[in-house]
């Protein structure tokens, strides 16, 4: 009777831990899954808001250039420049394993941007202007919310599967 | 000394106490039993719980990345950039050449997108409506541990709902009757957007992903 016990005892205490861990390792994938889906969407939603902005606001000039054939002007040098740009941002979880520098090239996509406004500022009066504040205080402000939030990322979302490969960091 | 010895000691030890030694043993094993079940489950829930969650935490925000922020961000900060860009052009032009209602109408849809939200536009996530649901109804039976990653995940909902309130008061106050926009309302200001495209003679149709 004893013997059986003791015998019994080493493996009863692994399968009891083993059955928990089991039972409790299933449940914290299903929060793991959400908390990572909640704060993902939001993530996602936020990087791309901005993008989608500068993409939008370049296609709508691309388009009102193409309409008055002004198609080189120097404007539409940087609109371009700045749809390759946003062209080659993932559209997936980007993570410093890709070999792309996100930081990098959102910077490189702010400042085209910028360029493109300015160029647009240039050959139009001020109102552009108030239009170029808006949007840069939105980004300046999607910036500021973002290098604390994106640099913790690169340490926590490491990434598991590779998203698209980059096209390449050249510009 | 020894004839004492012999007839007292097994009279006592023999008669009631060895069979109360024996049932206390056994009560003493089950309890034993149960607390090692208990103590040894537990702990593997509780270790396991945290490696599940850990281990999922970043196929979750990739998911939740790819499939629902990066996308939906994406066609809102397009709908603002177009409608932007197409706004300050109008603003350009010289007084007379472009219509003041086409102008009006750009304002009003940049200014319709403005307040627009992570939070009004996004898919519900209905495994996590239904992982909450069935905590819901499990709620006397769940462990303590269950009950703290509830609690975490509850508490950054509290936050976000929070957020929206604030949100909701926000633009409550600036803009009466603007409440909230939804799904319909984006949808409504994009064929807005390209209605006013084609009033204007801007051929935005390659754009419209």
């Amino acid at each position: 009777m004893s013997d059986f016990d003791l015998e019994d005892l080493v493996h009863v205490e692994q399968t009891f831990y083993e059955s928990g861990h089991a039972d409790g390792f299933a449940h914290g994938r299903i929060h793991g899954l959400i908390e990572g889906r909640a704060l993902g969407r939001e993530k996602g939603f936020e990087m791309w808001e901005e993008l989608g902005f500068y993409e939008g606001a370049a296609l709508m000039w691309q388009a009102i250039y193409a309409k008055d054939g002004k198609d080189t002007d120097r404007a539409m040098h940087h609109a371009r420049h700045l749809l390759d740009l946003i062209g080659r941002f993932p559209r997936t979880n980007p993570s410093a394993d890709d070999g792309i520098d996100i930081s990098a090239l959102l910077r490189q996509i702010r400042s085209r941007y910028k360029a493109l406004c300015a160029s647009l500022g240039v050959r139009a009066s001020l109102r552009v202007a108030t239009a170029d504040d808006g949007a840069e205080a939105e980004a300046e402000a999607q910036g500021l919310n973002e290098s604390p939030a994106r640099k913790a990322q690169k340490g926590v979302w490491k990434v598991d599967g590779a998203p698209a490969p980059p096209q390449g960091l050249s510009f | 000394m020894a004839y004492e010895f012999t007839t007292s000691e097994p009279q006592a030890s023999d008669s009631p106490w060895d069979d109360d030694d024996g049932v206390l043993a056994h009560t003493a094993q089950d309890s034993e039993w149960t607390k090692l079940s208990t103590n040894f489950t537990n702990a593997g829930y509780r270790e396991g719980i945290t490696a599940g969650k850990e281990g999922a935490l970043q196929e979750g925000f990739d998911t939740g990345f790819a499939l629902v922020g990066a996308p939906l961000g994406r066609e809102l900060g397009l709908l603002r950039g177009l409608a932007s860009a197409l706004l300050s052009h109008l603003d350009f032009l010289p007084v007379g050449t472009v219509a003041d209602s086409q102008r009006e109408e750009a304002r009003a849809l940049v200014n319709a997108l403005a307040p627009v939200r992570f939070s009004d536009i996004a898919p519900r996530d209905l495994e996590a409506e239904q992982h909450a649901k069935e905590h819901l109804a499990a709620d006397g039976d769940d462990d303590d541990d269950a009950m703290d990653e509830n609690e975490e995940l509850a508490e950054k909902r509290r936050t976000e709902q929070l957020e929206d309130m604030m949100r909701r008061l926000d633009a409550g106050s600036g803009r009466e009757g603007e409440s909230r926009m939804g799904v319909e309302g984006v949808r409504e200001v994009r064929a807005r957007l390209e209605a006013l495209c084609v009033a204007v003679g801007v051929d935005a149709r390659p754009i419209w992903i």
